[in-house]
C-alpha cells in the first residue's frame, strides 16, 4: 500500500474522512443494466436482492398452503379438500417454509447484501460460489415444485422412514431437491466464514465485529457441519427407495430410528440456523434505535456460539417417544435445558441495552419488541417441551406446532422483517409508509397471537397435529386459529403492498437515516458497485454512539485525485488501536 | 474501482476485491478446507451407520469381508498414496516454477486415478457376477447371515461415494493439465493445484479408512 | 511463512515410504488374528496415523495458519459427536429393534 507510512513498532495509516453521498448518481442498481447483468451477477448485493424475491415468492407459496390448511380445519371432519391433498399441504407448507424460506432468509437475502458491507469489504470472498449458490436454490426448488406436480408427497417435511420409504409419490425427487438445496447452503456457510475470516477492513478486530456478523458466522458453522448430514441421510432415504439398502427400512433389515437420529443431527441444529441470524439482526436493530452501546458484547457474541455448539448436543429430544434407549433420552433431555442458558443471556442483554436508552420507536425496533415477546414464550414453551415426562404427553400434539410457530415465525419472521425494515432503505434508497409499517406490525402480532396461542390449549388438551379429522370439542379453538391465520396473512400482505409501493414513489432514503454506526450505514444510498470508494479503517466499535459520526467515516488515505476523501485529518496505526490528531 | 495494491505486479487471475495476491491464496484454501470439513461430516453419516451397525451385528462383518479381495483393496491404497504423492510433487514443481514437471505429476495423478477406478470396476463386477447386489437385489447365499445384504448396501454405498469423490477428483485434474499445459501456472499462482491437491488428500485419507474397515476384518 | 511451505522430495518421498511401510504392516496384522477388540484398535490406530502423515505433510497443515488445523480437528469432533450421542442410543436400547 503505497500511502501507508511505516514506522519502527507498529505501522501507521493515513486515514481520511469519507463522508457517504445521499443520492448518488451512480450505484450498484445502475452501473451495470439488463436482465443479463442480473443473471450473471457476482455482486453481492444483487445475489441478495436475488435471493430476497425468491423466498418472498415461496414465503407467499408457504402461506397460502398454509391458510388452506388452516381453512380445513374449520369443520371436524371434511371442508372442502380431500384428506390426502390435506396431507400434502401440511407437507409442503413445511418443506416449503424450512428449506425455501426460512434456512436462506436472514443469511443469503439480508446477510449477503450486509455482510461485506459490515465488514469493510468490496464482495464475498467468493463471488462466483455466492452466484452458483443462488442457482444450486433455484435448481433445487424448480426439483421440488417438479415433485410436487409429480405425484406430491405426504410424509411430513420430516420424511420419516420407513412412511418414506415406502408410500407412493415423488419421495425421491423431493429428497433429491432438497439435497441440491442444503448444498446451496452448505456454500452460503463455506463463503461466510471465510469472508468473515479474511474480508475484514483494516482495524475490524474480532472484538469489533457486528454482531450481525457473530450470528451470521455461528449461523454458516452450523450450516457446514449439520447440513452434510441431511445430505447424505436424504441421499440413503433415496437409495432405500430405488435400491432397498436397509440402513433404515425395518424390512430390509435397517433400523428407522437411526433415520431420526441423522435426520435430527442436521435438523435441530438447522432451527438454530434459522434463529441465530435472527437474533444478529435484533443487536444491531437494539443499538440503533436505543442510540447506546450494546450491552454485553461478548456475551452476546459468544451465546450465538455457544447456542450454535449446544444445539449439536441435543437432536435425540425430538425422539423420546420414538423408542430410543431411555439412557439416551435422559442425557438428551438434561442437555437440552442447556439450551436455554445462552438465549437467556441473550434476552437479558438485549433488555439491559434498552435499560436508559434514548429510545426511538421506529418500526424495525417495533417488529424487535414483537420479536421479544414472541420468541419469549416459543422459547419457554420449549423448555416444557424439552422434559421428558411432560413431552411424552404432549408429542405431536398442537403444543409442539404452537411452540416451533412461536419460534420460527414469532422470531424468525419477526426478526426478519424488522432486518428487512430497517436495511430496506439501503438496499433500495427509499422510505416505506412508516405508519402503515406500525400498523402491519401490529396486525401481524395480533393475527400471530389469534391463531397460535388456542394451539397451546388444545394441544395440551390432547389435539395431535397433522389431523384430518378431530372430534368436537376442539372446534372453537381451531375456527379462532384459522380467523387467526387470515389476519396474519392480511398483515404479510400489507408488508408486501406498502414495500413494493415504496419502490415506486417513497421517499428517498438518506445514506444514514437511522443515524447508525454501523460501517453499512457509513457508504452511500444506494451503494455503488464496488461498496467502497477506498478502503475502510476501523477503529470504533460498530455500537460507539458515544463517539462522533466523523470517526466512523474513516478511510485509507489515497491520492489526492481520487476526489471522494476530505483531506486527511487522522493518522491510526494499522491494528486501529489509537488515533493521534496530526 | 482503483486497483489499492498496485506496488506490486498481479498475475493475470488476480480478483479485483482482493488486497493482495496472498490474501487471495490463503482464503480460497480457508474456504477449501472448510469445505473439507462439510467433506467429512458427509462421509461421517455413512461411516456413523457402519458404527452402529458393527457394534450391533460383528459376527456380520467378520463373515461378509470374506468375500471382498484384500490384495486388491490393498493394491488400490497403494495407488491412492502414490496419487497423493504425485499432487503434492506437482505443488511443489509450481511452488519451484518448474512448469513442465506440474504436467508431468499430474498427469500421472490422472493416470493412478484412473487405475485406481479400473480395479474399483473390476471388484463391483465380480461381485456383480456372484449375484452380490446391494440392498433388496441381493441374491448370494454365500454368507450365512441374514443380514448381509446391510453389509454390501454399506460396503457399495461407501466406496460407491468415495468411487464418485475419484471421479471428480478426475476430472479437476483433467482440468488442472489442461490449464498446466496453457502455462497458468507457476510460483507466483498455483491455487488452483494447491485446493485440488487438498480434496485429492481428503479423498486419499478416506480411502486410508475405508480399506481396513471393510476389507481387513478378519 | 504460512501456507508457502516448500516441501523437499526428501519429504515428500519419506512420507510416501512411510505410508506404504504402514499400508503392509496392517495388512500384515491382520494375518495374525489379533483377538477382538485389539484388531480393530490396531488397524484404526495405523489409519489414523497414516491419516495424520498425510494431513501434516501433504496438507501441509504441519506449516499451515492452526486455524486450518482447527476446521479438520472440528471437524471430526462433530462426526465424533454425531457418532457417540447416536451410540448412546443404539447401544443401550433393550432391544436392538423397537417395537413396531
Amino acid at each position: 500500500m503505497d500511502t501507508a507510512e511505516s514506522s519502527s513498532t507498529s505501522k501507521k495509516i493515513q486515514v481520511q474522512r469519507y463522508k457517504p453521498d445521499d443520492n448518488p448518481e451512480k450505484h450498484y442498481l445502475n452501473e451495470e443494466t439488463g436482465l443479463w447483468s442480473w443473471l450473471t451477477t457476482v455482486d453481492h448485493k444483487k445475489i441478495g436482492i436475488m435471493f430476497l424475491g425468491a423466498i418472498t415468492f415461496f414465503f407467499f407459496v408457504g402461506g397460502i398452503m398454509a391458510l388452506l390448511v388452516r381453512t380445513e380445519l374449520w369443520t371436524p371432519a371434511k371442508t372442502f379438500i380431500e384428506a390426502n391433498t390435506y396431507n400434502q399441504l401440511f407437507t409442503l407448507h413445511g418443506a416449503i417454509m424450512i428449506f425455501l424460506f426460512l434456512v436462506p432468509s436472514v443469511p443469503a437475502a439480508l446477510g449477503n447484501f450486509i455482510l461485506p458491507l459490515q465488514l469493510g469489504a468490496k464482495d464475498v470472498a467468493f463471488p462466483r460460489l455466492n452466484l452458483l449458490s443462488f442457482y444450486l436454490y433455484l435448481t433445487g426448488a424448480g426439483i421440488a415444485i417438479f415433485s410436487i406436480l409429480n405425484g406430491g408427497i405426504d410424509t411430513g417435511w420430516t420424511f420419516y422412514t420407513p412412511y418414506s420409504s415406502t408410500t407412493g409419490g415423488a419421495v425421491t425427487t423431493m429428497v433429491f431437491g432438497v439435497f441440491v438445496i442444503g448444498f446451496s447452503s452448505i456454500l452460503t456457510g463455506v463463503n461466510f466464514i471465510t469472508t468473515i475470516h479474511k474480508m475484514r477492513a483494516p482495524g475490524l478486530t474480532w472484538d469489533k465485529l457486528p454482531l450481525f456478523c457473530w450470528g451470521l458466522y455461528a449461523t454458516s458453522i452450523i450450516q457446514i457441519l449439520a447440513t452434510p448430514v441431511l445430505a447424505i441421510t436424504l441421499a440413503l432415504v433415496g437409495m432405500e427407495r430405488i435400491l432397498g439398502i436397509g440402513i433404515f427400512d425395518p424390512a430390509m433389515g435397517g433400523d428407522p430410528v437411526l433415520f431420526q437420529h441423522f435426520f435430527w443431527f442436521y435438523s435441530h441444529p438447522a432451527v438454530y440456523i434459522m434463529i441465530v441470524p435472527g437474533f444478529g439482526v435484533v443487536s444491531e436493530i437494539i443499538t440503533t434505535f436505543s442510540r447506546k452501546h450494546i450491552f454485553g458484547y461478548w456475551a452476546i457474541a459468544l451465546s450465538s456460539l455457544a447456542i450454535a455448539f449446544i444445539g449439536f448436543l441435543v437432536w435425540g429430544h425430538h425422539m423420546f417417544v420414538s423408542g430410543q434407549a431411555s439412557l439416551a433420552s435422559m442425557v438428551f433431555s438434561f442437555l437440552t435445558f442447556l439450551v436455554g442458558i445462552p438465549t437467556g443471556i441473550k434476552m437479558f442483554n438485549w433488555t439491559a441495552t434498552l435499560y436508559k436508552g434514548s429510545i426511538d420507536l421506529k418500526s424495525p425496533l417495533l417488529y424487535i419488541f414483537g420479536f421479544f415477546f414472541l420468541f419469549l414464550v416459543g422459547g419457554l414453551t420449549g423448555i416444557v417441551l424439552g422434559s421428558i415426562a411432560l413431552d411424552v404427553h404432549l408429542h405431536d400434539t398442537y403444543y409442539v406446532v404452537a411452540h416451533f410457530h412461536f419460534v420460527m415465525v414469532g422470531g424468525m419472521v419477526m426478526a426478519f422483517l424488522a432486518g428487512l425494515h430497517y436495511w430496506w432503505p439501503k438496499i433500495t434508497g427509499r422510505m416505506y409508509n412508516e405508519t402503515m409499517a406500525k400498523i402491519a406490525c401490529g396486525i401481524i402480532f395480533v393475527g400471530f397471537n389469534v391463531t397460535f396461542l388456542p394451539q397451546f390449549v388444545m394441544g395440551s388438551q390432547g389435539m395431535p397435529r397433522r389431523y384430518f379429522n378431530y372430534i368436537e370439542q376442539f372446534q372453537p379453538f381451531h375456527q379462532v386459529s384459522t380467523i387467526g391465520s387470515f389476519i396474519l396473512g392480511l398483515g404479510f400482505l400489507m408488508v408486501f403492498y406498502y414495500l413494493v409501493k415504496s419502490l415506486f414513489g417513497g421517499q428517498k432514503a438518506t445514506a444514514n437515516p437511522w443515524g447508525s454506526r454501523a460501517m453499512e450505514w457509513q457508504i452511500n444510498t444506494r451503494p455503488p458497485l464496488h461498496n467502497f470508494h477506498h478502503i475502510p479503517v476501523i477503529i470504533n466499535g460498530p455500537y460507539d454512539y458515544h463517539k462522533p459520526m466523523e470517526e466512523f467515516q474513516l478511510g485509507l488515505a489515497e491520492s489526492p485525485t481520487d476526489g471522494h476523501g476530505q483531506e486527511s485529518d487522522l493518522e491510526v496505526t494499522s491494528d486501529g488501536k489509537e488515533i493521534n490528531a496530526e | 474501482m482503483a486497483d489499492h495494491s498496485s506496488s506490486t505486479t498481479h498475475s493475470r487471475f488476480f480478483q479485483h476485491h482482493f488486497v493482495d495476491a496472498e490474501q487471495q491464496f490463503q482464503t480460497a484454501k480457508m474456504g477449501m478446507w472448510i469445505f473439507l470439513v462439510t467433506e467429512i461430516l458427509m462421509f461421517g453419516g455413512l461411516f456413523a451407520a457402519y458404527i452402529v451397525f458393527r457394534l450391533w451385528y460383528p459376527d456380520l462383518f467378520t463373515q461378509a469381508s470374506t468375500e471382498l479381495n484384500t490384495f486388491w483393496g490393498g493394491v488400490n491404497t497403494v495407488v491412492l498414496i502414490g496419487s497423493s504423492l504425485t499432487v503434492a510433487m506437482a505443488i511443489k514443481s509450481a511452488q519451484l516454477n518448474q512448469k513442465k514437471n506440474i504436467a508431468i505429476n499430474l498427469g500421472i495423478t490422472l493416470a493412478l486415478a484412473a487405475v485406481f477406478m479400473v480395479i474399483k470396476y473390476f471388484e463391483w463386477t465380480h461381485k456383480f457376477e456372484l449375484g452380490i447386489f446391494p440392498g433388496q437385489f441381493y441374491d448370494f447365499g454365500g454368507i450365512a447371515h441374514e443380514k448381509a445384504n446391510v453389509f454390501f448396501s454399506l460396503y457399495y454405498l461407501m466406496t460407491g461415494l468415495h468411487g464418485i469423490h475419484v471421479l471428480i477428483g478426475m476430472g479437476l485434474m483433467g482440468w488442472l493439465l489442461w490449464r498446466s499445459l496453457k502455462n497458468h501456472f507457476d510460483s507466483e499462482y498455483y491455487t488452483p493445484i494447491e485446493i485440488t491437491g487438498l480434496y485429492w488428500h481428503l479423498v486419499d485419507i478416506i480411502w486410508i479408512f475405508l480399506f481396513p474397515l471393510f476389507y481387513l476384518i478378519e | 511463512m504460512s501456507g508457502h511451505h516448500i516441501s523437499t522430495d526428501k519429504t515428500l518421498l519419506g512420507v510416501a515410504a512411510a505410508l506404504l511401510m504402514l499400508t503392509i504392516l496392517t495388512v500384515g496384522v491382520n494375518y495374525i488374528h489379533i483377538p477382538a477388540p485389539w484388531n480393530i484398535i490396531t488397524a484404526m490406530g495405523i489409519a489414523v496415523v497414516k491419516a495424520g502423515l498425510v494431513a501434516l505433510f501433504f496438507m501441509n497443515l504441519y506449516w499451515d495458519e492452526r486455524f486450518n488445523s482447527i476446521l479438520l480437528v472440528a471437524g471430526l469432533a462433530f462426526f465424533g459427536l454425531l457418532v457417540g450421542l447416536t451410540l448412546l442410543d443404539t447401544l443401550f436400547r433393550a432391544n436392538v429393534m423397537p417395537a413396531f
